[in-house]
C-alpha cells in the first residue's frame, strides 16, 4: 500500500534539521552535560583476562583529598543487573554483572568505581586501589573453550557452551527438507571454514552519562545515549529497586552508536548508585581505552558451510555450524545475532533443505551483542563466499550461478527454511542493473588483458537480504524475545495549526528527526517548517518497545501515519461541525478541511479548525477537546530489504594492497522517505561493513589473554583514503506490509560488504586458487595466502 | 585518560633547559612536539615528575644549509618537509616527511623529538641513518657529537642520549654530486606507523654503484642494511643487484610480529621495498641524491 | 594536586585568563575552563581528530597541547568559525552535501577542510582524501566530507573568504 495523495516531502532530499547547531559545535552531546555539582566516575577495570578477585584495599584511594567515594563489587548487595532480553530455549542465562563479583571474566570488566572532584582526579584514585587478582588459566578461542579441560567461565553453567540451537530448515508447508537426501543426490558437495573477524560500531563518541539523583524528589535523571531509553528505564529501576516512575532517561545528541548502545551497561548502574549515594551528579565518560574494552564486541564467528549442488549449478542444500564467540557474559541480545545468522544465510535463493546449528560459546573476551548488521553480515559473508566457492567448483560464472538460483519476483510472501518469510522484492532485477551499472562483461574482459600485464584485478559480487523493521510482537514472543516490536507516536496540533511529534526513536545521527518530520509534514499535507520533532525525554515521549536501530525508521514512520490519520479524521469531524456540512461530505486536503466539490467556498484551514478543537465550543459529540493522537504500531511484518553489490579491486601480490577500483550499490528498500540521507545511510554502513573487511579488528593474544587492540593505533579504522567512492542505484519494490512502503534500511549496507570484497579479492587471484575466508583480509594475511599459494 | 601530575617548566634558553635538565635528571622529560610523549603522558605509560618543555627555546628552531645541513631539533616536521634547503639537498627528506602522521601531526612534531623517541616503526631514524647524519646532544657538562647509529644502536623507544642530555642539532653531510635516491614504506592506511619501510641512497660511478646507504625501519630497531649494501657495493645497477639487496634486506631486517603482520610478512616486505627503493633511486637523476 | 598556572588563551578573538593544573590538556580547558563544548574528544591519543583546532593559524590535535603551551597563543575552534548567525562556507556545504551524520567529528573536519583549502584552493577529491586523512568519521564513509569541502572550495575561491 502506497500512500494515495501527492506527496511534498517524502521522497525529496530535504535539508536535516539536525545540522545547524552541529555544524556552529553547539550540538550538545553527553560529555558537555554538567549539571552544577558534578563529581566524576573512573572505572577500574582488569588487566586479567581471567582472575580470582581475593580482596580490594580502597583505603589509600578513598583517603586522597577530592575522593568521595569507592565502589566495589561489596557495595552492590541489593542491586541487580540487566537481563537477557533475548532468551531463546535452552540458553544457559549469565547476566553481566555491575561489577566483577569476585572474578573477573575479560580484560576489560569493571572490578572497583572511584568517584572525585575531577577525571584527572579520580583516575589519581584508580591508581591507590590495590586489587588482589589470583590469575586463572584463560581461553580467548572458541574452539579451545570447547575442547575437554578448557578453564570454564562461567562455573554455573557447568561448561562454555551456553547454548545450541538447531534450525531445521522447516519450509512454507511447515516440513523440514531432505538435507541428508540433497547431498546424497549432489553432483558437487563444496565446503567452506569462514572465520568473520570481531569488531564493532566504535562510535567517535565514546558512551558516557550523567545521573542525577534528587534525593527531595526521589527522582533519577540519567543522561544517556541508549538507543532504547524506555527499555533502559524499564530495567535500570529494576536493577537499582526503585519505582519506574521515579526514573527519566534524557537523551541528547549522540555521537554514533551503531548498534552498541542498545545493550544496557555495567556503568548505567555504577553512576546511578553512586548519584544516589552521594545526592549529587555523577558523570561517567568512557575513554577510548575503556571504548575498545568494554564496549560490546560485534560478528566473531567461525561458520562451517556444506554446499550440495547439482552440475547445473541448482543448490540443492545447505548445511552449516556457526560457533558465535559470546564472550564472557550474555549480554542485553544473548546470542541473537548469531541466531539471526542462522536464519538468513539461505539469503535470496531457493534452497529447499537447509540444516544449521548455531552454537553461543564462552570465552574470556568482552561480550559479543548488537552491532550494525546484527548478525547478517556474518550469514551473508558465509552464503556469498559458498556461492562464489561453487560457481569456481562448477566452473559457472559466479553471477550466473546467483541468478539461477534466486527467488522470483513472482514468488513472495517467500517462506524462507531459515524461518523468516520475505515480504517482497526483485533479486535477478537488482542483480542485473548491478552487473549492467559495473560493465560486467567489459570488466571481465580488462581482468584478463590486465592479468596479462601483471595486474591481479577481481571481481565480487555479493547479493543480499535484510530482514528488518523488527518485529510483530507476537512473533517476538515466539522467538522468545522480552520486549515488544512496537513504536509509538503521539502527534499534537496546536492551536495555531502547527504539529509536534512526539516519538520513543532515538536519533543517532541518520537524520530520524527530519525524516520523520518529512513523514508528519507529507500526510498533515502542511509545510514542514511547521512540525517539530520532540525525542530524548522519556517523561515526554511514548514507550518504545523495541526501540532505535538504523533500520526502525520505516515502523516509526507508519507510527506518525496512524496517528495523523486520526488527527485528520478528527479534524474533519470538527471541521464539519464548523461548516455545518455532514462529515461524511467534508475532506481533508491540501492541509484543509473542506466540503467535497465546495473546496473554494467551504473550507477551513488546520489552524481554523485547530483553535476550535482547543476553545472546545463545538466538539462533535464522543470526541474529547484539543486535536492531538497518539498511535502504537506494531508491525504486521517484517520487511525485507534486498539488493546486491559489485566490488572490483586490484591486489598487489608482492605486498597483498587492495586497491580500489570501483564499487558499485544496487539497493531496494521499498518507498524511500529522503534520498540523499539514504546514500549517506548507505555510505556509513558500508564503511562499517568495509572496516570490518579490511581493517577492523579485536585481536586476543592467546597466550596472555590480553586485548592487543586498545588503541586507535592498533585497532584500525577505515579514514578516507581507505575507501573507495561509492555507486548507487535505487530498484524500489514498496513493502506491502506498510503503510508508506517503507523498509529499515539503515544498515543494509553493511551486509554485502566484507563477502563483495573477499569475493572480488579471490577472484583476483583465482589463478593461484587462492580463497579469502576469514576477515579483515589484512595485507599479512593476503600475502601469507599468495605466498602459500605460490604466488 | 588523563595524565599524572607533574611539575612544569617552561625554558627559554638552551642554557635553562640543560640547567633544569642537570637538576631533575631521570625524573625529568623534555616536551617537544608532544606527538608521541603526550599520548603516553594521557595513557599514564610515562610519569615524569617533572617536564621541561622546550618549545620556547627559540634557537632551536632554525634550518642551516651551507654544505653540511644544520637542522634544529626543534624544526617543526611541517617546516622541514617545506623546506627548499633541505629538498634541494636531500629530496629523500621531504618523501619521508610527507608519511609521517597527518597535517596536525606535523604542525607540532619536531625532527630531534622523533629522534629522541625512536620508534623503531618511524620514518626519520633510518632516513637520517641512511644520510649519515650525527646529532648533537648537549648537557651542562658540554656538547658532543654522535653518530646516528651510535644514537639508536639497537634501542627502542628510547636512544644513548644521558638523562641529561638535550639533542640540539641534526646534522647531515652534503650528497655525492651523483647519488640519488629512493623511499617506499608500506603502512595499513596512509599516515600510519609503516610494517616496513626502506630508504635509499645510492651513487654510481656511470653504472657502477660505488656508494650505498639503506636504512630500514619497521623492525624492532632502525637500522642500516649491510648486507644489502655489501651487495649493491661494486655491482652494476640493475635488477640483479636490486634483486640481490633485497634479499640482503630480509636477511639483515629485525622483524617482529605484531597485530598488523607476522615477522615473516615484514621480512618479505622489506625485501619487496628494498627492491622498489633502489628502482626509484635509479630512476631519479641529476644527482643531489634527487 | 599539583599547583596551578595561570595562563591566556586567546580564543575566537579574545583573551581569556585560566587557572590550571600543568597536566590539564588544552583540549580540556577549552572544554571545561572555557565552556566551549564544540572541541570533542574522540580518543585522547592523537588519531581521531575530533579535537582538532587551529592554534596560531595551523590545524593541531587539542589532545596533544597542554593548556600551559598555549599561553598566549591564538586558538580558534568551532565556535569562531562563521560571523555571527552566517556560516562560513565550509559550514553551509556540510550542511548542503550531508557531509555530516552524528556531527560528533564535524568540528574538526570544518577546521582541517578549511585548513586544506586555505593551502590548496581547488583541491581533486583524492588530494581531499590525502590532506584530510587524520580526521575520522564514523559514519558518512567520507564520500559526503570530499564532496562537501570540494564545494566549500568552489565557494571559497569565488568569495575570497577563508577562516
Amino acid at each position: 500500500m502506497t500512500t494515495t495523495q501527492e506527496t511534498r516531502w517524502i521522497g525529496v532530499s530535504a535539508p536535516r534539521r539536525e545540522d545547524a547547531p552541529l555544524i556552529r559545535g553547539r550540538g550538545r552531546y553527553i560529555a558537555d552535560i554538567e549539571p552544577a555539582g558534578t563529581v566524576h566516575m573512573a572505572i577500574l577495570r582488569s588487566p586479567y583476562a581471567h582472575a580470582r578477585i581475593n580482596g580490594i584495599d580502597t583505603a589509600a584511594a578513598e583517603a586522597l583529598d577530592g575522593v568521595h567515594c569507592v565502589l566495589t563489587a561489596a557495595d552492590l548487595e541489593g542491586i541487580g543487573d540487566f537481563p537477557t532480553i533475548w532468551r531463546l530455549p535452552g540458553q544457559k542465562e549469565s547476566n553481566t554483572p555491575a561489577l566483577a563479583p569476585g572474578k573477573a571474566r575479560y580484560v576489560g570488566e569493571p572490578v572497583a568505581a572511584v568517584v572525585a572532584d575531577s577525571r584527572y582526579m579520580a583516575e589519581d584514585a584508580l591508581d591507590l586501589l590495590d586489587v588482589d587478582y589470583e590469575i586463572l588459566d584463560h581461553v580467548v578461542d572458541v574452539e579451545a573453550a570447547l575442547a575437554d579441560g578448557a578453564p570454564v567461565i562461567n562455573e554455573d553453567l557447568g561448561d562454555n557452551t551456553i547454548i545450541e540451537y538447531t534450525f531445521p530448515g522447516i519450509n512454507a508447508l511447515g516440513v523440514a527438507g531432505d538435507i541428508e537426501g540433497a547431498f546424497e543426490e549432489a553432483d558437487e558437495i563444496v565446503s567452506g571454514r569462514f572465520k568473520v573477524g570481531r569488531y564493532s560500531g566504535v562510535a567517535l563518541e565514546t558512551r558516557g552519562l550523567v545521573a542525577d539523583w534528587d534525593d527531595l524528589r526521589q527522582t533519577l535523571t540519567l543522561h544517556s545515549g541508549s538507543q532504547v531509553a524506555s527499555l533502559l528505564r524499564t530495567e535500570l529501576a529494576a536493577a537499582l529497586g526503585i519505582p519506574e516512575t521515579s526514573v527519566r532517561i534524557l537523551t541528547p545528541n549522540i555521537g554514533g552508536a551503531f548498534g552498541n548502545q542498545w545493550d544496557r551497561y555495567p556503568e548505567d548502574i555504577l553512576v546511578s548508585l553512586a548519584s544516589m549515594k552521594l545526592g549529587r551528579p555523577v558523570k561517567w565518560i568512557e575513554d577510548r581505552r575503556e571504548a575498545l574494552q568494554a564496549t560490546v564486541h560485534g560478528r566473531e564467528q567461525l561458520q562451517e558451510w556444506q554446499l550440495a549442488a547439482s552440475s547445473d549449478g541448482t543448490v540443492l542444500g545447505l548445511k552449516g555450524r556457526v560457533l558465535s564467540d559470546q564472550g564472557a557474559h550474555l549480554h542485553s541480545v544473548g546470542i541473537g545475532p548469531a541466531w539471526v545468522t542462522g536464519a538468513a544465510a539461505v539469503n535470496q535463493y531457493k534452497i529447499a533443505n537447509y540444516h544449521c546449528d548455531v552454537v553461543g560459546v564462552a570465552t574470556n573476551k568482552t561480550p559479543n551483542s548488537t552491532f550494525r548488521g546484527f548478525g547478517g553480515p556474518e550469514a551473508m559473508f558465509g552464503i556469498e563466499r559458498m556461492m562464489d566457492k561453487t560457481a569456481r567448483r562448477l566452473g559457472i560464472d559466479p553471477a550466473e550461478l546467483r541468478r539461477r538460483n534466486m527467488i522470483q519476483a513472482d514468488e513472495f510472501p517467500y517462506f524462507s527454511p531459515g524461518g523468516a518469510v520475505y515480504d517482497s522484492g526483485n533479486y535477478p532485477a537488482a542483480l542485473a542493473k548491478a552487473l549492467e551499472a559495473v560493465e560486467y562483461d567489459k570488466v571481465r574482459e580488462e581482468q584478463q588483458s590486465l592479468r596479462d600485464q601483471g595486474v591481479y584485478r577481481g571481481i565480487g559480487i555479493a547479493s543480499y537480504i535484510h530482514v528488518s523493521g523488527f518485529g510483530p510482537s507476537a512473533i517476538l514472543g515466539i522467538l522468545d524475545y522480552y520486549t515488544g516490536g512496537y513504536e509509538g507516536s503521539t502527534v499534537k496540533i496546536d492551536p495555531h495549526g502547527r504539529a509536534t511529534l512526539y516519538t520513543g526513536m532515538i536519533p543517532m545521527g541518520q537524520g530520524t528527526e527530519t525524516t520523520l518530520a518529512q513523514v508528519a509534514a507529507d500526510h498533515l499535507e502542511i509545510d514542514i517548517a511547521n512540525v517539530r520533532v520532540v525525542w530524548g525525554d522519556t517523561d515526554q515521549t511514548p514507550y518504545t518497545g523495541f526501540g532505535s536501530a538504523g533500520s526502525r525508521s520505516n515502523v516509526a514512520a507508519v507510527a506518525v501515519i496512524k496517528a495523523i490519520e486520526q488527527i485528520k479524521a478528527k479534524a474533519v469531524r470538527i471541521g464539519a461541525g464548523l461548516l455545518e456540512a455532514d462529515p461524511d461530505d467534508v475532506a481533508y486536503a491540501d492541509g484543509r478541511i473542506s466540503v467535497k466539490g465546495a473546496e473554494e467556498m467551504r473550507s477551513l484551514t488546520l489552524a481554523d479548525v485547530a483553535q476550535q478543537a482547543y476553545w472546545a465550543h463545538k466538539i462533535p459529540e464522543g470526541d474529547q477537546p484539543t486535536l492531538e493522537a497518539t498511535y502504537v504500531y506494531d508491525p504486521a511484518n517484517f520487511t525485507t530489504a534486498c539488493g546486491t553489490h559489485v566490488a572490483v579491486v586490484d591486489v598487489d601480490i608482492d605486498t597483498g594492497k587492495i586497491d580500489w577500483v570501483k564499487y558499485v550499490v544496487v539497493d531496494d528498500a521499498g518507498t524511500i522517505i529522503n534520498p540523499l540521507l539514504v546514500e549517506g545511510q548507505i555510505h556509513g554502513a558500508l564503511s562499517n561493513g568495509l572496516g570490518g573487511a579490511m581493517l577492523e579488528e579485536f585481536v586476543y593474544d592467546e597466550e596472555t589473554g590480553q586485548l592487543l587492540s586498545s588503541t586507535l593505533m592498533d585497532y584500525l579504522v577505515p579514514s578516507f583514503t581507505d575507501l573507495p567512492d561509492f555507486e548507487i542505484h535505487h530498484l524500489v519494490t514498496p513493502s506491502p506490509h506498510t503503510e508508506g512502503g517503507f523498509k529499515g534500511m539503515g544498515e543494509a549496507g553493511c551486509f554485502p560488504a566484507a563477502p563483495a570484497l573477499a569475493n572480488a579479492v579471490a577472484d583476483a587471484l583465482s589463478h593461484l586458487g587462492v580463497e579469502v575466508d576469514q576477515t579483515p583480509v589484512t595485507p599479512s594475511r593476503l600475502w601469507s595466502l599468495i605466498d602459500q599459494a605460490g604466488g | 585518560m588523563k595524565p599524572a601530575a607533574f611539575d612544569y617548566s617552561a625554558p627559554e634558553s638552551i642554557a635553562e633547559a640543560l640547567d633544569l635538565l642537570a637538576e631533575h635528571g631521570s625524573g625529568a622529560k623534555v616536551l617537544a612536539g608532544g606527538q608521541s610523549l603526550v599520548p603516553m603522558l594521557n595513557f599514564r605509560l610515562a610519569r615524569p615528575a617533572h617536564l621541561i618543555d622546550v618549545n620556547g627555546v627559540d634557537s632551536l628552531s632554525y634550518i642551516s644549509a651551507n654544505g653540511t645541513l644544520r637542522i634544529g631539533s626543534m624544526t617543526r616536521l611541517t617546516a622541514l618537509g617545506e623546506s627548499g634547503d633541505v629538498a634541494g639537498a636531500h629530496p629523500i627528506i621531504p618523501k619521508a616527511v610527507a608519511h609521517i602522521g597527518h597535517r596536525a601531526i606535523r604542525n607540532r612534531g619536531t625532527i630531534g623529538g622523533s629522534l629522541a623517541h625512536n620508534d623503531p616503526a618511524a620514518e626519520l631514524p633510518a632516513v637520517l641513518m641512511a644520510l649519515d647524519a650525527e646529532v648533537t646532544a648537549r648537557s651542562a657538562d658540554g656538547e658532543r657529537v654522535v653518530g646516528m647509529q651510535d644514537l639508536i644502536e639497537d634501542r627502542l623507544f628510547e636512544t644513548t642520549l644521558g638523562d641529561t642530555e638535550l639533542l640540539t642539532e641534526i646534522r647531515i653531510p652534503a650528497a655525492a654530486a651523483s647519488s640519488t635516491s629512493g623511499f617506499q614504506e608500506f603502512a595499513r592506511r596512509h599516515g600510519d606507523f609503516a610494517l616496513a619501510g626502506v630508504a635509499a641512497v645510492i651513487t654510481t660511478d656511470g653504472s657502477t654503484i660505488t656508494q650505498a646507504a639503506l636504512g630500514a625501519f619497521g623492525g624492532t630497531h632502525a637500522t642500516r642494511l649491510p648486507t644489502a649494501e655489501a651487495a649493491l657495493l661494486g655491482a652494476e645497477t640493475g635488477d640483479a643487484a636490486f634483486a640481490a639487496a633485497g634479499a640482503g634486506a630480509a636477511a639483515d631486517f629485525p622483524a617482529t610480529s605484531d597485530v598488523h603482520g607476522t615477522a615473516e610478512y615484514r621480512s618479505h616486505l622489506i625485501n619487496v621495498l628494498t627492491v622498489r627503493a633502489l628502482k626509484e633511486a635509479a630512476g631519479n637523476s641529476g644527482g643531489g641524491n634527487g | 594536586m599539583a599547583e596551578t598556572m595561570s595562563v591566556v588563551l586567546n580564543v575566537n578573538g579574545s583573551g581569556r585568563a585560566v587557572s590550571v593544573e600543568p597536566r590539564k590538556t588544552l583540549a580540556d580547558a577549552i572544554r571545561e575552563d572555557l565552556g566551549l563544548t564544540g572541541t570533542h574528544l574522540g580518543c585522547e591519543h592523537g588519531v581521531c581528530g575530533a579535537c582538532t583546532i587551529l592554534l596560531d593559524g595551523e590545524v593541531v590535535r587539542s589532545c596533544l597541547l597542554l593548556a600551559v603551551q598555549a599561553d598566549g597563543a591564538e586558538i580558534t575552534t568551532i565556535e569562531g568559525i562563521g560571523a555571527g548567525d552566517d556560516l562560513h562556507p565550509m559550514q553551509q556545504a556540510f550542511s548542503e552535501y550531508h557531509g555530516l551524520q552524528c556531527g560528533f567529528c564535524t568540528p574538526g573536519m570544518i577546521l582541517a577542510g578549511i585548513d586544506v583549502v586555505s593551502r590548496n584552493p581547488d583541491p581533486t577529491p583524492q588530494e581531499i582524501r590525502e590532506e584530510m586523512g587524520g580526521n575520522i568519521c564514523r559514519c558518512t564513509g567520507y564520500q559526503k566530507i570530499v564532496e562537501s569541502v570540494q564545494a566549500a572550495a568552489a565557494v571559497m575561491s569565488t568569495e575570497g573568504g577563508s577562516a
